[in-house]
């Protein structure tokens, strides 16, 4: 097949489809990159492979909207770091994909573009907030996704789409592009359909960059070179607390099942408890809101973004700007993390999460004296019905309480198909130690070399 | 627990202007989340220190942002500028 068929057959089954997982689809330029790559013109890594990109992420010339109102409009003038990558390694970007608003929520409902479907049950939600990413890789809309993760915003909707997509170290990809939520939590991600294709899209996109003060100045290691090793004498770590109540029986059966694999191949896994866990949730939300709240200030309708028609002094129009421009999960956030960084409550909320937090990256690092890695389930349950848990904002937070944890302590996880209740997928979790994302993806390619649960898997 | 005039002064300080029926809703809902927030009432524990150095770099000249290309997106312009509200 030539590059320019490809292309077609991803661009016929986007239009195709009812999932909605794409914002904004780039006709035009995903077909003029296809014809370069058929005449030898785009080489690298990923010459004419179709990549769709969550719309979080800024692409030069390609509406970037988050999932907003208030960038309904907005047409980066520069590219994110990650994207300058993609285009060195010659992939094609096919468009950009719906999340939820400004990466706030677990379901891709809060989309002000309408809610993205589940690929295995148009009734439910594909997860998020990077929904559109792992729903456009698991139906053949895009062969590979970028997503980003700042409390599971790429593993939830892996989990939830039956794909694998990794939440890096925090530092290992830079951030420079990347429209913030909760800067000091969240990292750009990979999305696909194989552990292999997954790897090697984290190559291309991880690495230094200057322009984001927190990336890591380390060499990266290579991932595919180890990604077939033996797993003998592999020390896992099964962290019962991630399987407290809420977890559904179907999701810990098959996490047990896995973990039993693993074992078979020549692991060794012992449960352990990390009591800190506990604060995990209410740590991740108090300091993610606080972060947003003042990311989004921002958003103001003068520079860019969303004005009202008329003005009127200037605390009124940027309130009415903000008013009319955020969706409710958005207002929330920011009141909520406003709130929690005022005067007087600031020792209450803000201080007592970073405290938290603390005692959380204390535990892991606890963990891996002793383990290589860590094995849980990555959500709680099977993706729910779209409106199931949209009224009740708290409900939907609870979601996230599996892979919080991770972004609070700033180490990579990984989520690969395990399993499935019915037709929908479950997805395991194995969280590594700082820069360990080598050995994630050996572990996750011997379980997806070695079982039947990943469907995309040769 | 926080009541409906503290809803409107956070409003105030984020910027956002609230209906009646907003004013309601994020009311009952905040307080649900904020009494949820309470379970870190009891952790105590001495912060880290600072593990991150600054990140310093040479003051160099770079290529920035064409004037057009910053204005591009603004949703108005005049001569050149960004135009805001009037101050009188």
């Amino acid at each position: 097949m030539s590059q320019r068929e490809h292309i077609e057959k991803a661009l016929k089954t986007i239009e195709r489809s009812d999932l909605n997982a794409f914002i904004t689809v780039d006709y035009e330029g995903a077909r003029r990159q296809a014809v370069e790559a058929d005449a030898g013109k785009l080489d690298g890594r990923l010459a004419g492979v179709p990549i769709a990109i969550k719309d979080a992420i800024s692409t030069k010339g390609l509406r970037t909207t988050c999932a907003s109102k208030m960038l309904e409009h907005y047409v980066p003038p520069y590219d994110a770091f990650v994207i300058q990558r993609l285009r060195a390694e010659g992939a094609i970007l096919i468009g950009k994909t719906n999340m939820d608003e400004f990466s706030m929520g677990a379901s891709t409902e809060t989309s002000f573009f309408g809610p993205c479907k589940n690929p295995w049950d148009i009734n439910r939600v594909p997860g998020g907030s990077s929904g559109g990413s792992a729903a456009s890789v698991a139906a053949y809309e895009a062969d590979l996704a970028l997503g980003s993760d700042t409390g599971g915003s790429i593993r939830c909707p892996a989990s939830f789409c039956g794909v694998v997509g990794l939440k890096p170290t925090y530092g290992r990809v830079s951030r420079s592009g990347l429209i913030s939520y909760g800067n000091s939590l969240e990292q750009i991600g990979p999305i696909a359909r194989t552990v292999k294709e997954c790897a090697t899209l984290f190559e291309v996109i991880a690495g230094h960059d200057p322009a984001d003060s927190t990336s890591l100045n380390l060499p990266v290691t290579s991932c595919e070179q180890s990604i077939s090793d033996d797993i003998t004498g592999l020390k896992i770590g099964v962290p019962l607390d991630f399987f407290g109540e809420g977890v559904d029986a179907a999701v810990e059966n098959a996490t047990r099942k896995a973990i039993n694999i693993l074992v078979d191949l020549g692991a060794e896994a012992v449960e352990i408890s990390m009591p800190s866990l506990r604060y995990a949730l209410p740590a991740y939300y108090i300091q993610a809101m606080s972060e947003a709240s003042s990311n989004l200030a921002r958003y103001c309708g003068i520079i860019y973004g969303h004005r009202v028609k008329k003005d009127q002094d200037w605390h009124q129009t940027f309130s009415k700007n903000r008013a009319s421009g955020f969706g409710k999960e958005v207002k929330r956030r920011v009141l909520l993390g406003t709130y929690a960084l005022s005067a007087g409550y600031y020792d209450k909320y803000y201080l007592k999460a970073l405290k938290a937090r603390t005692l959380i990256r204390a535990d892991f690092k606890r963990a891996f004296q002793k383990h290589d890695a860590l094995i849980a389930p990555t959500m709680p349950h099977v993706a729910f019905k779209i409106g199931e848990k949209i009224e009740d904002p708290l409900s939907l937070y609870k979601e996230d309480i599996n892979t919080v944890p991770v972004n609070l302590a700033n180490i990579p996880a990984l989520s690969i198909p395990c399993g499935k209740k019915g037709k929908l997928p479950i997805g395991l979790q194995i969280i590594g130690d700082q820069l360990d994302e080598a050995r994630l993806f050996n572990i996750a390619w011997q379980f997806e070399h070695n079982t039947k649960f990943n469907k995309y898997a040769e | 627990m926080i009541i409906r005039t503290d809803v409107e002064h956070i409003a105030r300080l984020a910027c956002i202007e609230l209906d009646d029926e907003d004013l309601q809703e994020f009311t009952i809902q905040l307080n649900t989340i904020l009494e949820y927030f309470e379970e870190l009432e009891d952790v105590e524990a001495k912060l880290l220190q600072q593990e991150e150095d600054n990140v310093l770099r040479t003051d160099e000249i770079t290529p920035s942002l064409s004037q057009q290309e910053a204005l591009s997106n603004a949703p108005r312009v005049d001569g050149g500028y960004f135009r805001g509200p009037r101050i009188i």
